[in-house]
């Protein structure tokens, strides 16, 4: 029994993941504000192009067959400046900004190319090191002397660009935080901008928020995205400033690093849009929403009241509807029957929007508001099981042991009540489980008519902000949920009748 | 016709239900279809001027909307015309107002917009059947042949499908609805209809596959196959007809759920506004406003009439084609 629970809990996964994908195709539609064109004249190209890539529409959607990294980019920027053509004041732009992590893949080129070709390019790194900091960096500005400077430092500090080196600089800097460390760090340049910025975590109290200082400090520095910690901000300050950076980071990190070896299998799946979802998803509590907060609090603050809205609701109608459908069953043809059957039925058919204003009228506390609520949805949701256990029961009260019951001399309450209801039950008590799902939207309903703050309030907001994080939490969270609800009722089945126990493990076991 | 069909048929004709099922869903699919008859601008015919004009507000709906009563008065003044029972929309605003009370040429007043609430409920019964009708019928079809092919796939596709089956049934309806309405620029009717049927499959599959589980134990089955039949034709020929019916029962139930689903949606007021008559919109509109009774309950009796109605023949045929049902046979203790 276990191992068949644990199964079935395993495949869930699959499921959702299955679930994402096709919600993310699905949300991958949703229209970008950058679409619309005239929104679009009134920016510049490069304003356009940050806020595509900010968005990541830059990405392909699955899977990314040739991520671009820095090495790639270096090299066409290498070309543009090399070439001198109508794109080199860009590509000089370019390995600026690429800076110290195009160092590796841009020196080594160094004798490859033509002498006149060699010098335009080192001039164009000038910037770089001046912003490295190093001795004699006006050299690198002398149209004489910038190859040989550059030879000579790829020569002389060559060894320093490896990820090892710049991991250890990193924790010397997190342990010891003086500035020396900081002029280490910057003398590599943006080539350590891969440990300095992973290295960066929410701070918790003063320490961590001078180590984060300390590493933001090296980040503002080499990118020149002048977004610091000042000295005496406070917690909140710091962290808003730490998950600004990572999120410049989730949307730059390619820029600054080489996909190598299994990095690059991993690109091929991460540098994705799917894949920036997910790893935000993961690390960031399912993103952000538009106001800021993150999606999987929000969720998870507004998940109770609408959970137990529904559940509330489910509860009661069951408690109504179990015994008007055996009453409706044991009298079978009389006019009871149909005045059960008639208002049941009514009930289901006025919409809950109709039964909620109706009984608007409850203003009080929450806890009024949600009863009301909940008896609302209650009352659209008594029609299916009373039919179900109508059906069942009556099928029961056919059977030869009923039969037997009754030539014995056995009242229908009691034939209803001892042999029928026991056996009867177990169809209905299955389709409580699956009922949640389906009574969702009027839950929406009810909470927006009682204005509860529930889910459907965030949703309906969702929708019209084309919140994109929130709809796909949403209904990543719909799918787990129904997948356990189905579970759970499986197992109950097969505890409360051995039979279907027995027959349940036999398929799993076959299958 | 088999004798066990026409049995069912008749059956289904003897049963008081199924009428009134039949009556109360046809009235309003056929006012749904033939809306503009009772309620548009432009007159059903128009003869004069030595020209006959049929239907001139479906031919040039345009040249209608933008007028005013008196002008489409004065254009038509001299013809013999038929006008339909309403003489407005159900978009634009009347010159009556916001919140008219009944008159004569307002049967049920006007809404918070000042368009004419008559209207906007004949039109809005359009919406409704319109998106449900369809999307319960892709949603069957879908759901049939799939169905039959989760019954008839055995091992590692069967398990698949199985799965697959159970997580779209599943899935809240209305969290596909909304994230349909959040890729729609502009709100249209058949991106819904294709989300409701990819939601409703599901339920259809469910109880198809159980049937053709039920029946390829039978003997008939069994000979068919010994008589050397294809799968394919053992599903269509001896299987489908057996099956068939729990999926038009749970189509028949589909289109109150798909219905009030519309309603809920339109109430919830998802997605970019329309201009689309809806009798969810209407609910909201009197939600907003509870002195106007007669927006919640107007809309809301039509609703109660489309789902009671689906309800009534979904049940009825569930009694009819259920061999252990009462009225199948007869029933052993008529009077306990």
């Amino acid at each position: 029994m276990l191992r068949h629970a644990l199964r079935r809990l395993l495949w869930t996964l699959p499921t959702l993941i299955g679930i994402s994908l096709i919600t993310f195709l699905l949300l991958s539609f949703v229209p970008d504000p950058t679409d619309d064109p005239t929104f679009a004249a009134s920016l510049s190209r490069e304003e356009l192009a940050h806020l595509r890539r900010a968005r990541f529409l830059d990405l392909p959607r699955f899977a990314n067959v040739s991520p671009v990294d820095v090495r790639i980019r270096a090299a066409r920027a290498v070309r543009a400046v090399a070439g001198d053509d109508e794109n080199a004041e860009e590509g000089r732009r370019e390995l600026q900004r690429l800076g110290g992590a195009a160092l590796p893949h841009v020196l080594p080129l160094f004798d490859s190319l033509p002498p006149e070709q060699r010098a335009r390019l080192a001039l164009s790194l000038a910037p770089i090191a001046r912003r490295m900091g190093l001795p004699r960096s006006d050299d690198a500005t002398d149209p004489a002397r910038a190859v040989a400077y550059w030879t000579r430092l790829w020569d002389d500090r060559g060894v320093e660009f490896r990820r090892a080196s710049v991991r250890s600089a990193v924790n010397r800097l997190e342990r010891y935080g003086s500035s020396n460390r900081i002029t280490d760090l910057i003398e590599l340049d943006t080539f350590a901008l891969d440990n300095v910025l992973g290295a960066l975590r929410a701070p918790h109290d003063h320490a961590s928020v001078e180590r984060s200082r300390a590493l933001i400090d090296v980040a503002a520095h080499v990118t020149g995205r002048d977004d610091r910690i000042a000295l005496g901000d406070d917690l909140a300050t710091a962290r808003a400033c730490v998950e600004r950076w990572q999120v410049y980071w989730n949307v730059y990190r390619s820029d600054f690093v080489a996909f190598t070896g299994p990095a690059r299998l991993a690109a091929v799946l991460l540098e994705t849009r799917y894949g920036k979802w997910g790893l935000s998803a993961v690390t960031q509590r399912f993103g952000r929403r538009l106001d800021g907060g993150a999606v999987l609090d929000e969720l998870a603050r507004r998940a109770p009241t609408t959970l137990g809205l529904l559940f509330a609701a489910i509860m009661l109608a069951y408690t109504a509807a179990i015994p008007l459908g055996a009453i409706s069953a044991a009298r079978r043809g009389h006019r009871l029957e149909l005045v059960i059957a008639c208002v049941v039925l009514g009930l289901y058919a006025v919409p809950t929007a109709v039964l909620a204003v109706t009984l608007r009228g409850v203003f009080g506390p929450d806890a009024v508001r949600f009863l009301a609520a909940a008896v609302t949805l209650s009352l659209a949701l008594i029609a299916a099981p009373t039919g179900q256990q109508r059906a069942a029961l009556a099928e029961t009260l056919t059977t030869d042991y009923v039969t037997a019951a009754r030539a014995r001399g056995a009242t229908i309450t009691r034939a209803v009540l001892v042999h029928g209801l026991r056996n009867a039950l177990l169809p209905v008590l299955t389709l409580a489980a699956l009922e949640a799902p389906m009574a969702l939207g009027g839950a929406f309903v009810a909470e927006r008519v009682f204005e509860l703050h529930g889910l459907g309030e965030a949703t309906i907001a969702a929708v019209r902000e084309r919140d994109t994080s929130w709809l796909m939490a949403l209904s990543i969270a719909a799918a787990g949920l129904a997948a356990v609800f189905v579970l759970l009722s499986d197992l109950g089945c097969a505890l409360l009748d051995a039979r279907l126990g027995q027959a349940t493990m036999n398929r799993k076991g076959s299958a | 016709m088999k004798t066990s069909e026409r049995d069912l048929f008749t059956r289904l004709a003897q049963s008081r239900r199924v009428l009134v099922g039949f009556v109360l869903l046809g009235t309003l699919t056929l006012s749904g279809i033939f809306a503009e008859i009772i309620a548009s601008p432009a007159p059903i015919v128009a003869f004069g001027r030595g020209q006959v004009a049929l239907f001139p507000g479906i031919m040039r709906p345009a040249s209608y909307e933008v007028l005013t009563r008196a002008e489409i008065d004065h254009r038509h003044d001299g013809d013999v015309t038929v006008w339909p029972l309403v003489r407005y929309g159900p978009i634009a605003p009347t010159e009556a107002g916001p919140n008219a009370a009944m008159s004569l040429s307002h049967p049920l007043g006007t809404d918070a917009a000042g368009r004419d609430l008559a209207a906007r409920l004949v039109y809005g019964a359009r919406t409704a059947l319109g998106l449900s009708l369809p999307a319960v019928l892709l949603g069957m079809i879908l759901g049939v042949a799939l169905g039959g092919l989760a019954g008839i796939l055995r091992g590692f596709w069967n398990e698949r499908l199985l799965r697959l089956v159970e997580t779209v049934d599943t899935f809240p309806a209305i969290i596909v609805v909304a994230l349909v309405r959040a890729i729609e620029r502009k709100p249209s009717a058949l991106s819904l209809v294709i989300a409701v049927a990819l939601v409703r499959w599901a339920e259809v599959a469910r109880l198809v596959r159980a049937e053709v589980l039920h029946a390829s134990t039978k003997e008939y089955v069994l000979a068919a196959r010994a008589l050397g039949a294809s799968p394919l034709r053992v599903f269509i020929r001896h299987i489908l007809p057996s099956a068939i019916a729990p999926a038009i029962m749970s189509s028949a139930t589909g289109v109150a759920s798909v219905v009030l689903l519309e309603a809920a949606m339109s109430f919830l007021q998802m997605g970019a506004p329309s201009r689309e008559a809806s009798w969810g919109e209407t609910l909201a509109e009197g939600a907003s406003d509870p002195t106007r009774l007669r927006l919640i309950l107007l809309p809301g009796l039509l609703l109660l009439i489309t789902v009671g109605g689906s309800y009534m023949l979904a049940d009825a045929v569930r009694e009819a084609i259920d061999p252990r049902s009462p009225k199948a046979r007869p029933r052993p203790d008529e009077n306990p």
